[in-house]
C-alpha cells in the first residue's frame, strides 16, 4: 500500500513585513487511508500551513510533495486545482459555505466547479449524503438559514462528493458548541474507516484527541510527537 | 455550474450588480441618444440632397458640399437637356431671406425656388397641400413644425419676405434645413425674394434616363461644363454632412458628450464589478481552494459581465425607444438608422467585457490559501 500524501522536507516560509521567518521546519510525512489523523498544536504553530501544503493549496518554500504515489512538486497552478478536485475534499473553520448558493448548490459546487453542467446523477448522489448527514430537509435552505453544525455538515457533503481519497479539515469543530461538535466529529470518524479515505483533521482543542487513529503534535512548525512513531518504535 | 454560481452571485448581490447595469443603461441611453440626435441633424443638413430624385448636382466650380455652392449660370440647363443620357435637368434658385411674421417680427429663412411644372428639389412630403400650391405666383410652403418659429401662420396668410409678398400655401413634412427654416416657392417668386437675375441660378439637378451609364454620363457632363461641379446625389449628400460636422464644432460636440457617456458607463462597469470581486474574495478563495482553475475563476466573472451587459441593453434600449418614440414628430431631430442598434449593442457588450477586465484580473489573483484564514 502506498501513502496518499507523502511529504519530504516540506518547509515554510513567510515575509512577516520585516523578514523572511521560517513557519514550518523541514518536515517528512506520510498519510494512509483508512485512519483519522490528528494534527493538533498550539495556535501559529503551523497546523494551517503544514495542512495547506498537503492540500496543495499552499506551495512549499522547500521539499516535495506526492500525492497517490506521483510527485506533484513543481506543476502548475492549474494542474494543482485539478489535483485537489480529484484527489482531496476540504473543510474549513468557518464551513466557507458561498452566500449566493443553497446548501445543495454549495455542495455541488465544488465538484462542478471546472464545468458548466453538474455531472449526471451527482444532484442525486449529494442529496443521499445529506440524507446520511442528517440535513436532508435543508437542501433547498441558503447558509445563513443554518446552524453552524448544519453549515458544517454541508461542507462535508461537497468534501465528500468529489470521493475524495483524502478529507482535509481544518479546526471543523471550533465554532460549534459541544453537541453539534460531536455529531461532525463522529461523521468523521465513520468516514475515516472506509479504507480507501484518509482524513487530517487540524486542531487545537484535546476533546478531540479521542477521535484520533493517529495524533501528531505540532510546536513552532516542528513535530514534536508523532503516535504513528510511537507505535511502531 | 459556473455559469449558475455567476448568476446566484449576482442575484445575491442586487444592490451592486443594479449598479454595474445602470452602467450599461448609461451607454446604451446616452450614447444611443445622441447618435439618434445627430442623424437626425444628418436628416436636416443634407435634406435637399437627399430628397431631390436628381442623380447629379451641377453647382459652381470646386465647391463639394451644397452649402459653399455659388451661383452658376441657368443656360446650363440647355447644354445639359441636349445630351443623350439625360431625362432631365432643372435648375433651383434658393436664396437667404428675412420672413417677416404676422407679430412683425423677423425671421431668418432660407428660400427654396423650383421651376414648374416638375418642381424637382421641391417640397417631397406635404401635412397640408401638393406641390400644384407653387404653380401660384405668391405660394409658400412652410414646414409643419416650423410653423411656431414663423410666427403660427394659417393657409392662406399673407406674409413678406424680403420686402416681397408671399402667401402661405401648403405645410410640409419633413423639410427642415439645419441652417434655418427652409421655405419653398416656384423658380419665379424665388428670384424676386433673393434678387437673383434670370440668367443664374443657385445648382441645377440631373436625373439620367433609365439604363444610361452613371459614371459615363458624369464624365460627359463633367467635360461639358468644365467650369461647374458635377457629383453624384449620395456624394454631395455625404460631403455637405461631413462639412458640417467638420466645420462647425457640431461633430466634436457629440463626439465628447458619447465619449463622456461611455466613459462614465465604463467607470461605472469597472468599479461596480471591482467591488463585487473584493467582497466576495473569500467566496472565490473557496472556489480555488476546492479545485477552481484561474480560467473557471475568470469564466465566472466573464459569465457575470455578459450577464450584467445583457440586462442593461435590454433596459437601455427600452428607455432608448421610449426616447426615440416620444420624440419622433417633435421638434427633436432624432434618427436612428436600423443597423445603428445592434452595433452599438455589440460594441456596449465589449465594453462590459473591457470593463470587467480588472475585477477579472484581482479574481483571478486571490489565493486558495486565504480561504484557510
Ligand atoms: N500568509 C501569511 N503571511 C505571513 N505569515 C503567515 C501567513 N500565514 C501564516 N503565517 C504565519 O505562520 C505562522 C503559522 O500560521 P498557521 O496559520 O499555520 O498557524 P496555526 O497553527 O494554524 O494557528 P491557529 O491555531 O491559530 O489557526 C503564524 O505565526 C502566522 O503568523
Ligand atoms: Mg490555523
Amino acid at each position: 500500500m502506498e501513502p496518499v500524501i507523502r511529504l519530504e522536507g516540506v518547509a515554510r516560509d513567510f515575509w512577516d513585513g520585516v523578514r523572511r521567518r521560517r513557519v514550518l521546519q523541514p518536515t517528512d510525512l506520510e498519510f494512509w487511508p483508512g485512519e483519522l489523523t490528528v494534527l493538533a498544536g498550539p495556535s501559529g504553530s503551523g497546523k494551517t500551513t503544514l495542512l495547506t501544503i498537503m492540500g496543495l493549496v499552499l506551495a512549499p518554500s522547500a521539499g516535495r510533495v506526492w500525492v497517490a504515489g506521483e510527485e506533484v512538486t513543481g506543476l502548475s497552478e492549474d494542474a494543482l486545482a485539478t489535483v485537489r478536485l480529484k484527489r482531496f475534499g476540504f473543510v474549513f473553520q468557518s464551513a466557507g459555505l458561498v452566500p449566493a448558493l443553497s446548501a445543495l448548490d454549495n455542495a455541488l459546487a465544488g465538484r462542478s466547479i471546472q464545468s458548466d453542467r453538474v455531472a449526471p446523477g451527482l444532484r442525486e448522489r449529494a442529496l443521499e449524503l445529506f440524507d446520511e448527514l442528517g440535513i436532508a430537509d435543508y437542501a433547498r435552505a441558503m447558509p445563513t438559514q443554518l446552524s453552524g453544525g448544519q453549515q458544517q455538515r454541508v461542507a462535508i457533503a461537497r468534501a465528500l462528493l468529489g470521493e475524495p481519497a483524502v478529507l482535509l479539515c481544518d479546526e471543523p469543530t471550533s465554532a460549534l458548541d459541544v453537541d453539534s461538535s460531536r455529531v461532525v466529529l463522529d461523521t468523521l470518524k465513520r468516514l475515516a474507516r472506509d479504507p480507501k479515505r484518509g482524513v487530517v483533521l487540524v486542531t487545537h482543542d484535546p476533546r478531540v484527541f479521542p477521535y484520533a487513529d493517529r495524533l501528531v503534535k505540532i510546536e513552532d512548525g516542528r513535530i514534536a510527537s508523532d503516535t504513528k512513531d510511537k507505535a511502531e518504535g | 455550474m459556473r455559469r449558475h454560481i455567476a448568476l446566484r452571485m449576482l442575484a445575491h448581490d442586487r444592490a451592486t450588480t443594479a449598479g454595474a447595469v445602470l452602467g450599461v443603461v448609461a451607454i446604451i441611453f446616452l450614447v444611443g441618444q445622441q447618435l439618434a440626435v445627430l442623424n437626425g441633424l444628418f436628416t436636416y443638413m443634407s435634406v435637399l440632397v437627399d430628397h431631390s430624385g436628381a442623380d447629379i448636382w451641377i453647382t459652381s466650380e470646386g465647391t463639394d458640399n451644397i452649402n459653399s455652392a455659388g451661383d452658376l449660370p441657368t443656360r446650363y440647363v440647355d447644354r445639359l437637356i441636349g445630351l443623350d443620357d439625360i431625362a432631365w435637368a432643372e435648375p433651383v434658385v434658393s436664396g437667404a431671406g428675412f420672413l417677416k411674421r404676422k407679430d412683425a417680427q423677423f425671421q431668418p429663412v432660407r428660400v427654396v425656388g423650383v421651376r414648374p411644372p416638375r418642381m424637382a428639389g421641391g417640397p417631397w412630403d406635404y401635412e397640408v397641400g401638393d406641390n400644384s400650391v407653387l404653380l401660384d405666383h405668391d405660394a409658400v410652403t412652410v414646414d409643419w413644425l416650423d410653423r411656431r418659429e414663423l410666427g403660427d401662420p394659417e393657409i392662406g396668410d399673407v406674409l413678406e419676405i424680403n420686402g416681397q409678398r408671399c402667401r402661405v400655401a401648403a405645410f410640409t413634412r419633413g423639410a427642415r434645413g439645419f441652417s434655418g427654416t427652409l421655405v419653398f416657392t416656384n423658380e419665379k417668386k424665388a428670384r424676386e425674394v433673393g434678387g437673383v437675375p434670370d440668367d443664374r441660378c443657385s445648382s441645377i439637378l440631373v436625373k439620367l434616363r433609365p439604363g444610361a451609364n452613371p459614371a459615363a454620363a458624369l464624365a460627359r457632363i463633367r467635360s461639358l461644363l468644365p467650369r461647374a461641379a458635377a457629383t453624384p446625389t449620395p456624394e454631395l449628400s455625404a460631403n455637405t454632412r461631413l462639412f458640417y460636422v467638420t466645420q462647425t464644432g457640431i461633430g466634436s460636440s457629440f463626439g465628447f458628450s458619447t465619449l463622456i457617456g461611455v466613459v462614465v458607463g465604463v467607470v461605472i462597469i469597472i468599479l461596480t464589478m471591482y467591488a463585487t470581486v473584493l467582497n466576495r474574495q473569500r467566496d472565490f478563495a473557496v472556489f480555488r481552494a476546492l479545485g477552481a482553475r484561474r480560467r473557471d475563476i475568470r469564466v465566472i466573472v466573464l459569465y457575470q459581465a455578459l450577464f450584467i451587459g445583457f440586462i442593461g441593453i435590454l433596459l437601455g434600449f427600452f428607455l432608448l425607444a421610449g426616447f426615440l418614440f416620444g420624440t419622433s414628430g417633435s421638434r427633436l431631430p432624432s434618427f436612428m438608422p436600423l443597423w445603428i442598434p445592434p452595433v452599438h449593442a455589440l460594441l456596449t457588450l465589449g465594453l462590459c467585457v473591457v470593463g470587467s477586465a480588472l475585477a477579472i484580473r484581482r479574481a483571478v489573483r486571490i489565493e486558495p490559501a486565504s480561504a484557510f484564514r
